[in-house]
């Protein structure tokens, strides 16, 4: 391991990502689809360390932390949507909401 | 560069002496074609399709599992022959970390049992933790533990649990989950969409990445692999969650007000709107009565269900349907 190789990790958070999106396209279960927005962000923060570290400072965990931080608030927000929504139609199907206009 | 590059020694020990190395006769002087990522990213693409949770046998599922790993570790295989021709020979540690985390991610996304899919995703945090520390980022690497393993995953787990329909105990496990869990939207078109993202992305990285050396690197401020700054020139040696606190307070601390603020009022938030509103019919002792002042969200799904303003009911309706 003479050098870090940057290209090694940034396939494994864009091969992340990518699965990520698609598990948010085909699951139709809306906490499913939350948790691969989830992945999604795992992804990108992969990426951002392994730039931080390309560079040599600490801008890319310090960005990883502010990205944790969205992840936390869009998990508690859309966590209690979700229990709304439940509460509603009694389904977690996203194809329940299916005529919402917008 | 690419003439002649000695195979990773992992790669031909599996072949004594004397017997014909088959992976020898694979051309190796070939570079990282898009060709190659094309072929891999539509192999994976039909393989996740047949994966993905739907009306189909599960015999046919595990092929797609089969081919999906198939296809990963090909690609791995070139990953690390491109790492050879690039001098970049990665801990071992990299693949098996990586390796765990994306099985976990696609099991993430294709296993039809919500529960299982978060424990999945637990599994892939802690790869992905793995995979910081790797990178030098020790304090990253615990509070993604700390937070998502620890906090969001069970309150995920937790709404999963509290959002389900109970059953008749008598169903088999197969009629028990639900329609929507089980059958998938659309899985051709998304993993069509979803791998033809990926190999755009996987081609840039690898055309334009073309052996990347960190720059401290290059003006020699670093040995080895560590790259770690060492900004902090009267704390020798300080650790990763050291240098990065500092960095946080003294260069970023705006910015780390407004997370905290944005984390607050998202508590707030997400308290508001998953509260439940009960009405009793007669007014608690010491408790004003709630006089309806604003459009609330309506009861049911009828869309004439508009609160009428200035009463104590809140169900009366202004147009009552039949």
């Amino acid at each position: 391991m003479t050098a870090l190789a940057l290209e090694h990790f940034l396939a494994v958070g864009a091969i992340m990502f990518s699965i990520g999106l698609i598990g948010f396209m085909t699951r139709r279960n809306l906490i499913v689809m939350f948790l691969c927005t989830e992945l999604m962000f795992q992804g990108v923060a992969i990426n951002l360390i392994a730039f931080g570290q390309y560079h040599g400072n600490l801008a890319g965990q310090a960005f990883v932390i502010f990205v944790l931080v969205i992840a936390a608030a869009e998990a508690s927000l859309a966590l209690g949507l979700v229990i709304l929504l439940f509460r509603q139609r009694n389904t977690l199907d996203a194809d329940a909401w299916r005529d919402l206009k917008g | 560069m690419l003439g002649s590059i000695p195979l990773p020694a992992g790669l031909a020990l599996p072949f004594p002496t004397g017997v014909a190395n088959p992976l020898a006769a694979i051309s190796w002087d070939m570079p990282f074609t898009p060709g190659i990522i094309l072929a891999l990213c539509v192999i994976a693409g039909v393989s996740t399709f047949l994966l993905l949770p739907g009306r189909r046998d599960v015999s046919i599922r595990r092929i797609g599992g089969a081919l999906l790993l198939l296809a990963g570790l090909i690609f791995a295989l070139h990953l690390v022959r491109y790492g050879a021709a690039n001098r970049q020979y990665m801990n071992v540690y990299f693949w098996i970390f990586s390796a765990i985390a994306l099985v976990g991610a696609a099991r993430v996304v294709t296993h039809p049992r919500p529960v299982y899919s978060a424990l999945y995703f637990v599994l892939t945090v802690f790869a992905t933790s793995g995979l910081f520390i790797l990178l030098w980022a020790e304090f990253m690497a615990a509070a993604l533990v700390l937070i998502y393993a620890g906090a969001i995953l069970v309150t995920y787990v937790f709404v999963i649990m509290l959002a389900s329909q109970a059953s008749a105990p008598g169903e088999s496990a197969a009629a028990r989950m639900s329609e929507y869990d089980a059958v998938s939207r659309e899985p051709l078109v998304a993993s069509a969409v979803g791998f033809a993202i990926m190999g755009m992305l996987l081609f840039v990285i690898f055309d334009r990445g073309n052996g990347l050396v960190p720059p401290l690197d290059r003006i020699g401020h670093s040995t080895g692999g560590d790259v770690r700054v060492h900004d902090l020139a009267d704390v020798p040696n300080a650790g990763n969650t050291q240098e990065l606190g500092v960095y946080l307070f003294r260069d970023q601390m705006v910015n780390l007000e407004l997370a905290s603020l944005l984390l607050t009022v998202s508590m707030v938030g997400a308290i508001l709107i998953a509260r439940k509103r009960i009405f009793s019919a007669e007014p608690l002792p010491g408790v004003a009565p709630e006089v309806i002042t604003a459009a609330a969200t309506p009861i049911d799904d009828n869309p004439h269900s508009i609160p009428v303003y200035g009463t104590l009911n809140p169900r009366q309706k202004e147009y009552p349907e039949t």
